[in-house]
């Protein structure tokens, strides 16, 4: 079995910029549903028209967990911005009890 | 290869209506989505519920499924074996979508029997790109602290010349650099699956988790962790010796700390800009009275404090 040494790779969250066309592309092309996520105000982009748009890494890890839940749980636009947002409260408060035990 | 029981997976009869199946699915999947889910084996789970799913909802794939369980009963009931055998080859052939990337791209086996393998259909002149692949990786807290490295063994289904669908490993090692926090996803360029027609290969992407650790908590890059002390220790202060992830250091307990005071050692929290700080909570331990000494020397210490009291006189 061949072993492959690669290099660095980088920390989606922190180091990676995203065009539209490129998180189309990172999301195996499903425009409509990124389009859909934008409007819904779950994915933000950065810059002025579209044109210029960039995403953060963290964009792309949101956009396909809201996939995922779209798909898996036939949830609609509205709903999947409610989830994500209601995911994320749970997040926060669980690492608030994380931190005083 | 076993058959596999669809409608007991959904909890379902095969007299299930597509309302009931529809409703079945939504409320299970709900509960054990890897997403929302805090059960344990939730992935594995879910996947074998999203299978029952797109076979059950579908009348096509239902009748031929449904086809297969009655063959199967008639030939129990003549006792034969109701093992896999090439009587499985319906004949249904579906050409499905995307095979779900997200769930490791595979069908289970029994699937793959009944109603052959998904095929992206694409015409031959068009350039496309591979698949992104999905992993993930567990670290330990030093492996956060410091970076670390893996050798992962990864499987991804292959199409065949023979049109078959095969597993092929293949093996990668992996710096995972200082200043991850869990969660956060490493994307390795171009190690996703080849394109086609001369398209660029898919990015594979690791979702790092967090070992849970016995002693140490994480919140953001802040690590916290408890710090037992004697109440005299508390009470009077202290230099205590005790390990942390960036080794053992020498703590000073103030005079007058309480129960869940937090001693504050800045910036030797997890890395990153600005990196995070590490928390000891105390933890104040009392001795017990279990003797007729240890219970003496309380009531001593409780006359010695004569006047003290720790709830206000309204509530005594």
């Amino acid at each position: 079995m061949p072993t492959d040494q690669i290099p660095e790779p980088l920390i989606l969250e922190q180091d990676v910029w995203l065009s539209l066309t490129e998180l189309y592309a990172a999301c195996d092309g499903e425009s409509v549903a990124i389009d859909l996520l934008i409007d819904e105000g779950v994915l933000v982009p950065n810059g002025a028209a579209p044109e210029a748009w960039h995403f953060s890494g963290a964009s792309l890890a949101r956009a396909r967990t809201a996939m995922r839940l779209m798909r898996d749980l036939e949830v609609n636009g509205p709903g999947v911005a409610l989830a994500l947002q209601l995911l994320d409260e749970i997040a926060a408060l669980r690492a608030q009890l994380d931190s005083t035990d | 290869m076993d058959y596999k029981d669809y409608y007991a997976t959904l909890g379902l009869t095969s007299a299930a209506t597509p309302e009931e199946v529809r409703r079945s699915y939504r409320k299970l999947a709900r509960r054990y989505h890897p997403d929302v889910s805090r059960e344990p084996e939730a992935e594995a789970r879910f996947k074998e519920m999203a299978e029952a799913y797109e076979v059950l909802k579908d009348e096509d794939k239902r009748a031929a499924y449904d086809q297969l369980g009655q063959e199967l009963a008639r030939r129990r009931a003549a006792g034969a074996s109701a093992g896999a055998g090439p009587g499985w080859d319906t004949g249904f052939e579906f050409h499905g979508a995307g095979d779900g990337a997200d769930t490791g791209g595979a069908h289970s086996d029994f699937f793959n029997g009944l109603f052959g393998a998904a095929r992206r259909s694409r015409s031959a002149s068009v350039r496309w790109r591979g698949e992104d692949h999905h992993a993930r990786v567990e670290v330990d807290l030093q492996e956060l602290y410091q970076g670390g490295s893996r050798s992962l063994t990864l499987r991804a289904p292959v199409m065949g010349a023979d049109g078959r669908l095969t597993l092929a490993e293949r093996q990668l090692d992996v710096q995972i650099p200082k200043g991850m926090l869990p969660g956060q996803h490493l994307r390795l360029a171009g190690q996703g699956a080849p394109g086609g027609g001369g398209g660029p290969p898919g990015d594979l992407y690791l979702a790092v988790e967090l070992k849970p650790h016995p002693r140490y908590r994480l919140s953001g890059r802040d690590v916290f962790f408890d710090l037992l002390v004697e109440p005299w220790e508390a009470a009077l202060g202290a230099e205590v010796r005790t390990p942390t992830p960036v080794g053992t250091v020498e703590l000073k307990v103030p005079r007058g700390s309480g129960q869940g005071r937090k001693l504050r050692l800045a910036g030797r929290g997890l890395p990153g800009s600005p990196p995070g700080d590490l928390y000891a909570v105390l933890n104040l331990v009392l001795p017990p009275a279990d003797t007729p000494a240890t219970e003496q020397a309380w009531r001593t210490f409780a006359q010695a404090f004569g006047g003290f009291e720790a709830r206000p006189s309204t509530e005594r």
